[in-house]
């Protein structure tokens, strides 16, 4: 009977009344941000550290220093040189992580609960206990090395190095975290202790956690085991200063493909921008929806040219990239570079609709649940909203800033965003000689 | 989800083999035109995954015909009776819901993530298009284009992809891993809406679902449900399934792949058995110990012996899916830098191959191995999608959802002298098939 009646509110609650379960948090005397979402339902945590540690650290013509710093810390510490290291995280089924993004570095952690100790006891000896050996380092940046000239390979990580030195120049976003070839080799183990010291501070620092724990029980191992680290960045995370913007450039580089991969470029709003969510609102309908988006239709759908069009920006503290990227078969490259041209000066003409307007909050309400179903996007959610100062109901309240966006501001935008000699071009493919 | 790209996901691939549900949990009813529901209750958040899983995947094709099954995933977007091209899609984005689909050798599944309150909705939606698809001629026109530029994306301008690919091709003889799911190019140009209609037909039949649903769902609710949507569409009897029994390599074999690219490659792969619950459970979890042992965790031997002792690669890894049908293609790979070459990490490979077949290993790594796999099966609760995909994939091949713990028994049982036994007996150079992706260089400077 308990079934039925479950059952029968399931039904009548509406959908989005459903309470998202609330962030709670805590600032550590050392300045450290802990935030919180307790989920019982399986026996495991997941959490992520957060520091002002990105790639936008790197010193000049040295891209990839901050990756590369990552990959040292978890690879072995001061007590544990690499074999016992590897031995002692197997042993305890820890999975410990770390990477990099253009503004942050991420130490992240998924761990049973029967080995929390053990877990954070490591998150923190590779956080506050580096090894810094010379051999493991020499041996990771080597394979780094190769494996930036690998992904060369790929004709999206071509666009991409040249996207970035096209809208970025030499401002600090201008690289790819995972930095190149030749960047890589002119790092020396220096410039990764150099990042350390500086960066990796409690200040500012941000510590989301989610699954089968409780507050008092987290803080309790927090103090244990991160309590004695002490001490604030010495650049803050909103010490950058707003890229140029570029427009109008062209960019054809050759690979022996059978497809052409082109990427629309330009410089995209911020985290903290005022008109953020008109903006994501609109991109969703342009080409951020997958088969709802107007791109995925008229590319895709109506003309078979593509397995996949996308738009996306990457909200970061300044302006980072606003993308639109498509591959089709190259003697097919114009017809779609002039379908997408298309659909950018309809939008930017503000020719859209409210039903489509409300098809897209529709799909972004009603989904909204789907982008926390689980301890790890649970954590990445709550990184961010820490890591960039956004309200602590930010998810709450998500819903009713997407149902505000209205028609007018939609068009609004996109006559700011899509205008499309404001956009830069990049093509990769095969070139007819 | 194609084979050819298996190898990008390995440890991924690894950590999947095996999620975790208790079996207990899980509820199931049979329909009497020999539709199946298995559902997992789950009310954490109000969301539920439905997934509709079908006893046909690429194994099924004909010669000449590879890549239908794949096609024919596409063209259930394409329109029903009641849906006009693309709007099942759109219905579910307007419930907040989001779909897609994927196609294997062995199964094809279609799946929705949606509101737990729209899931008789979805159900509905599901039977209908399975029961009166449209397959419009000028759709499939335009389907079959996007479908090639898949291959062109996916495989042809990859050189990875395209080594695994000749790879299994060359590998094995009968068994149907040989050909790609996403279909040889030369196939596909000659794919025709017949084909299509001719597979619908044979294969989209009753008795080849097997319908999943995993969230904040009530078993009883859906069980109704599904009664009067899926459970009554006419039955008809299913083509039985194309299970050839592969004969055993008769010495080793090598091939050469010459293609633009970066870096070389080698890539080594052998057939090695799969799960047959009661029967060879010992043999099979000791397999994907073994793999652990190489591949997983922070310790894995391949990247301990290889890359960071003899440098041999600067990156390497292997796989194995305990959960085919027939036979799995058991492989193990390397990056190579442009110094490092392939005659040294096959040399160093087997090294340690017979290393690892003549030694036992510590009690330290075997009972770490274990704890990982078994761990990941807690990890993989975490995700709606990973439980339901665990679910249909047993059920799809014949081993039964139910017997998920007999496995979790199985792998708790391996000892030192099982994974000693079954690399000696499998992992073998005499059984194996060996490419290597030679770069060949490029005039151009797009790279």
């Amino acid at each position: 009977m308990r079934l039925v009646l479950a059952c029968l509110a399931v039904v009548l609650v509406p959908f989005s009344a459903w309470a998202i379960p609330p962030i709670q948090q805590a600032t550590l005397a050392n300045g450290m941000n802990v935030l919180l979402m307790e989920a019982h339902d399986v026996p495991m945590v997941a959490m992520q550290l957060t520091l002002p540690a990105g790639s936008r650290f790197d010193p000049p013509l040295k891209g990839g220093a901050a990756a590369l710093l990552a990959a040292m810390l978890t690879d072995h510490t001061a007590r544990h040189e690499h074999d016992a290291w590897a031995g002692f995280l197997d042993q305890h089924a820890l999975r410990l992580g770390s990477d990099v993004d253009k503004d942050a570095m991420h130490i992240s952690l998924t761990v049973l609960r029967e080995s929390l100790n053990e877990g954070m006891g490591a998150l923190s000896e590779a956080l506050l206990h580096p090894g810094w050996n010379e051999k493991r380092f020499s041996i990771l940046r080597q394979d780094a090395i190769f494996a930036a000239r690998k992904a060369l390979e790929e004709p999206g990580v071509v666009a991409s190095v040249a996207a970035h030195g096209m809208l970025y120049g030499d401002h600090p976003y201008g690289h790819r975290s995972e930095g190149s070839p030749d960047s890589l080799q002119r790092i020396n183990m220096a410039d990764l202790q150099s990042i350390y010291r500086r960066q990796a501070k409690p200040e500012g620092a941000v510590l989301a956690v989610s699954g089968d724990i409780t507050m008092p029980e987290l803080l309790r191992l927090v103090r244990q085991h991160l309590g004695s680290w002490a001490g604030r960045p010495s650049i803050g995370r909103q010490d950058i200063a707003n890229p140029r913007p570029v427009r109008g450039q062209q960019s054809i580089l050759d690979m022996p493909t059978t497809q052409t991969l082109i990427q629309f470029v330009r410089l995209g709003p911020a985290r903290n921008a005022p008109d953020f969510f008109p903006v994501f609102v609109l991109n969703h309908m342009l080409g951020g929806g997958g088969f709802g988006s107007r791109l995925m239709e008229e590319v895709r759908e109506k003309r078979g040219l593509v397995y996949g069009i996308y738009s996306y920006f990457v909200p970061l503290t300044v302006s980072g990239p606003f993308t639109i990227m498509l591959q089709t078969r190259a003697d097919q490259a114009d017809e779609a570079e002039h379908i997408v041209r298309q659909v950018m000066q309809t939008f930017a003409s503000g020719r859209i609709s409210q039903r489509m307007l409300d098809a897209a909050k529709m799909h972004l309400v009603g989904s909204f649940a789907q982008r926390m179903d689980s301890n790890r996007e649970r954590v990445a959610l709550m990184s961010m909203i820490g890591f960039y100062g956004l309200p602590l109901d930010y998810l709450q309240t998500w819903s009713e800033h997407v149902r505000a966006v209205t028609l007018q501001q939609v068009r609004q935008e996109a006559m700011r965003w899509l205008k499309f000699d404001d956009w830069n071009v990049i093509r990769v493919g095969p070139i007819k000689r | 989800m194609h084979r050819t790209l298996l190898f990008l996901a390995l440890v991924c691939s690894l950590m999947t083999s095996s999620a975790a549900w208790a079996a207990s949990h899980l509820k199931s009813a049979h329909f009497p035109n020999g539709v199946k529901l298995v559902v997992d209750e789950s009310h954490e958040a109000p969301v539920a995954m439905v997934q509709v899983w079908l006893k046909v995947g690429g194994r099924d094709e004909q010669p000449g015909k590879t890549g239908l099954a794949h096609v024919f995933e596409h063209m259930m977007f394409k329109g029903s009776r009641k849906l006009g091209p693309g709007e099942f899609s759109k219905r579910i984005a307007a419930i907040g819901g989001n779909d897609n689909a994927f196609t294997t050798h062995d199964y094809t599944a279609y799946f929705e993530t949606i509101p737990a309150s729209r899931v008789d909705e979805v159900l509905s939606m599901e039977a209908e298009r399975f029961a009166h698809l449209r397959l419009d001629a000028q759709e499939f026109a335009k389907e079959i284009r996007v479908i090639q530029e898949e291959r062109r994306m996916r495989t042809e301008d990859d050189p990875n992809s395209r080594l695994f690919e000749e790879l299994s091709a060359t590998a094995l003889r009968l068994h149907p891993y040989r050909n790609p799911v996403i279909g040889w190019m030369q196939d596909l140009k000659h794919l025709t809406i017949e084909d299509v209609r001719a597979f619908y037909k044979a294969h989209y039949v009753p008795e080849n679902v097997i319908v999943v649903i995993v969230g904040d769902v009530d078993f009883e609710h859906v069980r109704a449900v599904v009664g009067r949507t899926f459970g009554r569409l006419k039955p008809r009897q299913a083509p039985p399934r194309f299970t050839p029994v592969e004969p055993e390599p008769l010495g080793p074999k090598r091939l050469l792949v010459r293609l633009p690219a970066q870096l070389p490659m080698v890539a080594i792969t052998m057939p090695v058995p799969v799960w047959q619950p009661g029967k060879n459970d010992r043999e099979v979890a000791a397999l994907a110990v073994a793999t652990q042992i190489l591949a997983g965790g922070y310790g894995a031997r391949l990247q301990r012996e290889l890359v960071d002792r003899e440098r041999l690669a600067f990156q390497t890894s292997a796989g194995y899916d305990p959960f085919g049908m027939g036979i799995d293609l058991w492989f193990a790979y390397g990056m190579l830098g442009p110094k490092q070459s392939a005659e040294h990490f096959e040399a160093g490979f087997w090294r340690l191959i017979g290393q690892l077949a003549s030694h036992d290993i510590g009690p330290a790594v075997l009972e770490a191995a274990k704890r990982s796999i078994i761990a990941d099966e807690v990890f993989a609760q975490d995700s709606l999608y990973l439980r339901a995909k665990e679910i249909g994939r047993m059920e799809v091949v014949g081993i039964g959802a139910e017997h998920r713990d007999a496995w979790l028994d199985a792998v708790r049982k391996v000892t030192s002298s099982d994974v000693r036994e079954v690399i000696h007996q499998w992992i073998r150079a005499d059984r194996a098939t060996t490419g290597v992706l030679q770069p060949k260089t490029h005039r151009g400077g797009g790279a």
